[in-house]
């Protein structure tokens, strides 16, 4: 698919917020979808080669956005594409987040991971369900579009490593406090916040959604480069694919020593 | 109608056109169905098969580098015979042909991998021989000639229906002798090249990029290794070449066809845009037209030296 660069925003010294043009994108996307996204404009340009995956960040109105944050040539590729140019991306890929009709539950993201959690947010708010947003950073660059968030959102709570903003601390101290509210977890955000979150969901006894990282090369099923391991109910482990069966994940049922 | 400027005719097996997906980047065909119609390919060239369901590597498994990406899949597949029951009815019902590729871990499994597919509703089959013989030290088949040679040899004994292709490794100093192994040890056809070994080391942790350490070399950053040897090759053997390695347009195609091959497979290309074995075809039919040629055979080792 092909869109055009809305907007490109420079958010500040780590975030860009890209939004894109493209009605049959946007009429496909569901909360949890991601695409492939190629970083560079010109086809005869084979550096970088692979295309980038980017989480559906949120989508209004024949437009969809990606926000993301500098790593390396890729991202900053991203970051050089002017307003008005033609972008290439694949269709919305992977699984999606599910919605069990809960009536309360916690959001939990940390850093970028915020990003799916934008779409979802408007997207359960509309379902009628109540939201809470635990959102943890290192610094206070981390925390990104609150205003957003508050359109959907009853309680925003914000930790960041340095105590700049909000609560000095990690997301999992104040989530573990009031977790008993929650009908469900959504997560997404590093490895080891989606592992410690997913503990106390576990302990608890709620259900658990989180989003996954791998690398990809295809994203669409057939490279099996981008394997995540899960438990199943026999207690074998099986190999799924993190772009197709992925990237959402039943929290309780990875094998998180494998990621 | 006249015949079309693609259509190739490989070790008996007529092909609308000459682009085949290469094994490993196009998984069971089934996999890009929902992206691009796969009617119009020449050809897949499936995930590589094994007696025994193999689970692959650890993670991490693939690290993108300059032009090119490292993979370390380690032969994840369903097995011959989950292939069979599942995936290859699905596959019969487009129309492309289907080749086969294989491994073992012994002469004895490629043996007996090649009997069953023998008798299966499958157009070719594709021996992958750099895997390593664990009876002989976990040396690659197909860095070792004599191995090659018997490799080869036995399977094709093996084999009465389907016409067999080997796809030789390029990490030996002469690809000129793995060729004339093959050939002599009675392989129809060629493919190469596979991946080139190679390695990349995260600075900051001080850790190979991928779990195996050593990976495989795919994508544009291969070609001119690859070139090199389809036109070592063509001077060397008289069975068809698959020429394989880094192809990203109808221009790099034209380039193996020109250093010695009859047809090609595209690989790392599928992942950075599963549109793109369709529009070579597109591109190849344009140009052939353009250039007024009869067919795509007519530039197969027409490099002027
Ligand atoms: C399903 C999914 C959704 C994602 N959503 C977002 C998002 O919404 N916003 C965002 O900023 N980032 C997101 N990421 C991570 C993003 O894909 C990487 O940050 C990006 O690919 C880095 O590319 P680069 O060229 O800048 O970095 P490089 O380090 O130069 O990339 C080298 C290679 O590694 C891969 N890679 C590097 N880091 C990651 C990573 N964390 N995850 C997966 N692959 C990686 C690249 O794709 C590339 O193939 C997501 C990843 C996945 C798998
Ligand atoms: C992820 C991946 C998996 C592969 N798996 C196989 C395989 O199972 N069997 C095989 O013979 N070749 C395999 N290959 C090699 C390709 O078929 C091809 O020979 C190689 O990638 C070079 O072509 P390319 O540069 O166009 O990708 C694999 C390649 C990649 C990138
Ligand atoms: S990225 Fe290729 S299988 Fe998931």
């Amino acid at each position: 698919m092909k869109g055009k660069v809305v907007s490109n925003t420079k958010l500040n010294d780590k975030y860009y917020l890209m939004e894109i043009e493209c009605e049959e994108f946007v009429n496909k996307a569901k909360p949890g979808h991601f695409m492939m996204v190629k970083a560079q404009q010109y086809d005869y340009l084979y550096d970088p080669l692979l295309r980038r995956p980017f989480g559906v960040c949120d989508i209004e109105r024949g437009r969809f956005k990606i926000l993301y944050v500098l790593i390396g040539k890729g991202t900053n590729l991203l970051s050089q594409i002017k307003i008005n140019s033609t972008i290439e991306f694949s269709e919305p890929l992977g699984n999606t987040f599910k919605y069990n009709g809960g009536k309360k539950v916690a959001m939990v993201g940390g850093g970028v991971g915020i990003a799916p959690l934008l779409f979802l947010a408007r997207y359960l708010k509309n379902q009628g369900t109540e939201i809470d947003l635990y959102y943890g950073g290192k610094t206070e660059d981390d925390i990104l579009m609150i205003d957003e968030f508050k359109k959907y959102c009853s309680h925003i709570i914000v930790t960041t490593e340095n105590g700049k903003v909000g609560q000095k601390g990690i997301v999992t101290e104040p989530l573990q406090k009031n977790i008993l509210q929650y009908d469900k977890i959504y997560a997404c955000g590093p490895k080891k916040m989606l592992e410690a979150t997913t503990k106390i969901a576990v302990e608890n006894k709620i259900p658990i959604e989180v989003s996954l990282d791998e690398r990809m090369a295809c994203g669409m099923g057939a490279c099996l480069g981008c394997l995540i391991y899960l438990k199943n109910d026999n207690g074998e482990i099986e190999q799924k694919r993190c772009c197709v069966e992925g990237p959402v994940f039943d929290g309780s049922k990875i094998v998180w020593s494998n990621q | 109608m006249s015949k079309s400027p693609l259509s190739i005719n490989l070790c008996g097996i007529e092909f609308k056109n000459p682009i085949i997906t290469a094994s490993g980047t196009f998984g069971y065909g089934i996999e890009y169905s929902r992206f691009i119609d796969i009617n119009k390919l020449g050809g897949i060239s499936v995930k590589g098969i094994s007696l025994k369901e193999t689970s692959g590597n650890k993670m991490p498994r693939i690290m993108e580098t300059n032009a090119g990406m490292l993979n370390a899949i380690g032969l994840q597949n369903v097995g011959v015979e989950k292939f069979i029951k599942e995936k290859l009815p699905i596959l019969k019902k487009y129309d492309t042909k289907i080749i086969v590729n294989f491994w073992g871990k012994s002469v004895e499994e490629y043996v007996e991998v090649a009997k069953i597919l023998d008798n299966e509703n499958v157009d070719m089959l594709e021996m992958n021989i750099s895997c390593p013989n664990i009876k002989e030290g976990g040396i690659a088949f197909g860095t070792d000639p004599k191995m090659t040679y018997t490799v080869v040899y036995e399977t094709k004994k093996a084999i009465k229906n389907k016409p067999l292709i080997v796809k030789l490794s390029p990490n030996v100093t002469d690809i000129k002798i793995f060729g004339k192994m093959a050939q002599e040890a009675g392989a129809d056809a060629i493919s190469a090249i596979n991946t080139l070994l190679g390695m990349a080391i995260n600075i900051e942790t001080k850790k190979p990029y991928i779990s195996n350490i050593t990976g495989g070399l795919s994508g544009p950053a291969i070609k001119p290794v690859a070139i090199r040897m389809v036109y070592e090759l063509f001077k060397t053997v008289d069975i068809p070449i698959i020429g394989i390695g880094g192809i990203m347009n109808y221009k790099d195609v034209i380039e193996f066809y020109l250093a010695g091959a009859k047809a090609v497979q595209i690989g790392t290309a599928n992942f950075v845009n599963p549109e793109i074995s369709l529009k070579i075809i597109d591109d190849l039919e344009k140009y052939m037209a353009d250039k007024n040629i009869e067919n795509i055979t007519d530039f197969t080792g027409k490099v002027e030296i």
